[in-house]
């Protein structure tokens, strides 16, 4: 092999480097289907063949060419050798493919919003829209004949050469850089970051490249907003929860002190107490567990407010943890000679449901409905299959009744119906904003029904097996 | 039974009272601290039983204290059993992990609290 100073000049390699190698490996680029033998086949039975085609530079760009085989013949006119002259026509091809697609595209890209530019095989640009140009900050047709590679900081464009003829390798339309961030560089050396579809184009020239690019710096800054956002909201919360703790912690503390020697006391274990002494002892030790009663309903509504509850769910007998409930609230039924009948269908047996909320839900209606039942009232827990997925328990009262217009406030954090009621009744006011709650994190609802002077019903829907999201 | 002896760890001499009057008055013998350091001086001179181990506690604090006991040979049969007003979520399993056997939150109900503490001590006694 013979290499001439103008292909050195053309391909990059010296002569030293190249002789000895095969010159496929050295300058068709990868992956490239050129019929070369074809090619020489043909200058050899006919002394001559001429085709154009892309080929590699040792930097890995590419150039356009013009090969020509010519074949040498000895003196007894056999051929002896081929003489391959290849002349550089990227500037040319370039022209001459933005002729093919200017006419072609130019009205149609002008018309589209995003910035696109067209590239031929060799990485030159050969149709950039008014919108591209304007991106990049180049001046019209200042682009046309530029590498692609221009448009990306420098360090892409390495990469790019590689990804460029492997695309030509496999056309398709698709997203560049799936799932990385992406930039341009503009004329004046400013990046920005793009996001950049491709798509192939065949043209009589050959395959071209058609680049969509978004200016995505807006989107990236609302991203970046938004994340900071996000970080401030979570340190937020953070901080939101470690009051919580210490706020729980401080209330606690004076509270076992309270609570623990009023109860000691009142049961007479350090010695004998009148009448008086033991009856305000015991309104010292309601005050205190209703304070109590206060922070535990609070710290509950809170972490619920804040989406932030796991459910433990579990299957387990709606028919022992209703008893189990009952048992809880037994004393005060007594206490007022209130009769409680429970009712449950024979149908429903088991349910997956976090079992301590649904006692909460149960107990806080069964205490609401015990509460506000005068004494030789009646009590009742029904529940009864709702469809094939649910059941409804309804807890109904024949106390005192809720007035139509304060249904609504019912179940607010903090609105005890009317003025005094707290006072007679007790009750943190969160007991059935939290039970709403409860039964809502559950995926139900609760309702009520309810004639003031006659008694009211709660109802709760709650779903027989709660799924997914356990703690 | 009752004569098993109790260390009680708490920097409130309110609620250190509190629970020492209500197990004196079930006939243990009870034995005091402020802060996880003079408990240490009293677990090596005298061994309790079973230690009522309030967490935050100034200087070291009542998980540290119960690491410490539970890696030593001599102290690791101490029942310890945490008593404090962290009573949020995750807490428990804090202070299981430190090592302890139990956990009770303040305020505790002073009628059924010398039980559970007597059920500690049972539980210790199968084990050995």
């Amino acid at each position: 092999m013979y290499w001439n100073g103008g292909a050195e000049r053309l391909f990059g390699y010296s002569a030293a480097e190249a002789l000895g190698n095969s010159i496929d490996a050295l300058i068709v680029p990868h992956g490239h289907v050129d019929d070369l033998d074809q090619y020489r086949r043909e200058a050899l039975a006919t002394g001559f063949s001429t085709f154009e085609t892309a080929r590699l530079r040792k930097d890995g760009s590419l150039v356009y060419t013009v090969v020509s085989n010519k074949a040498v013949y000895d003196t007894e006119g056999r051929a002896e050798f081929i003489v391959i002259t290849q002349k550089d026509v990227t500037h040319i091809k370039v022209l001459r493919d933005a002729k093919l697609v200017e006419s072609q595209y130019r009205d149609l890209l002008e018309s589209t919003p995003d910035a696109i530019i067209m590239a031929n095989q060799t990485g030159r640009i050969v149709l950039a829209n008014s919108q591209a140009e304007t991106l990049f900050g180049y001046e019209r047709g200042e682009m046309l004949g530029a590498l692609v590679d221009v448009l990306l900081p420098g360090r892409y464009r390495g990469s790019h050469v590689g990804h460029r003829s492997g695309y030509f390798g496999q056309p398709r339309t698709r997203s560049m850089g799936a799932g990385l961030e992406l930039y341009g560089l503009r004329k004046d050396g400013s990046e920005f970051p793009v996001e950049i579809s491709l798509s192939p184009l065949t043209t009589d020239g050959g395959t071209l490249v058609m680049s969509a690019i978004r200016d995505i710096s807006s989107r990236k800054a609302i991203e970046s907003a938004l994340q900071e956002k996000n970080v401030e909201l979570e340190r937020a919360n953070q901080a939101k929860d470690r009051f919580l703790a210490s706020m729980s912690h401080e209330l606690r503390t004076p509270l076992n002190g309270i609570i623990g020697f009023a109860e000691f006391l009142s049961d007479g274990k350090p010695g004998p107490l009148n009448d008086k002494q033991k009856e305000y002892l015991g309104d010292i030790l309601n005050s205190g567990r209703h304070l109590l009663h206060l922070i535990n309903d609070m710290l509950d509504l809170v972490k619920i407010q804040a989406g932030r509850v796991d459910l433990a769910l579990e299957q387990f007998s709606i028919r022992d943890a209703i008893r189990e409930v009952c048992t809880g609230v037994h004393p005060l039924a007594v206490s007022k000679a209130i009769e409680l009948t429970v009712n449950i269908d024979a149908g429903i047996g088991f349910v997956t449901l976090d079992e301590q909320r649904f006692k909460q839900i149960l107990y806080n209606l069964l205490s609401n409905a015990l509460k506000f039942t005068d004494d030789h009232g009646h009590v009742a827990i029904d529940v009864t299959p709702a469809g094939e997925d649910r059941f409804r328990m309804v807890v109904s009262d024949d106390g005192i009744g809720i007035r139509a217009e304060d249904i609504s406030r019912l179940f607010t954090e903090f609105e005890q119906l009317e003025t005094g009621t707290s006072r007679r009744f007790g009750g943190t006011g969160l007991g059935l904003a939290l039970t709403r709650k409860l039964v809502e994190s559950h995926g139900g609802a609760i309702d009520v029904d309810s004639e003031f002077g006659k008694g009211s019903r709660f109802g709760v829907l709650l779903p027989l097996a709660m799924k997914g999201k356990a703690s | 039974m009752n004569g098993a002896r109790i260390l009680i760890v708490d920097d409130n001499k309110t609620n250190l009272k509190l629970a020492s009057d209500v197990l004196a008055f079930e006939g243990y013998k009870i034995l005091n601290a402020s802060d996880a350091e003079s408990a240490q001086e009293i677990i090596r001179k005298t061994p309790p039983d079973l230690i009522l181990m309030d967490i935050a506690l100034p200087g070291m604090d009542g998980l540290t204290l119960t690491r410490l006991l539970k890696l030593d040979e001599s102290t690791r049969r101490i029942v310890v059993v945490a008593l404090t007003a962290s009573a949020m979520k995750g807490d428990d399993a804090r202070a299981r992990e430190a090592g302890c056997d139990g956990y009770i939150t303040k305020p505790i109900d002073t009628r059924t609290f010398p039980n559970v503490v007597a059920a500690y001590l049972r539980a210790r006694g199968g084990d050995a």
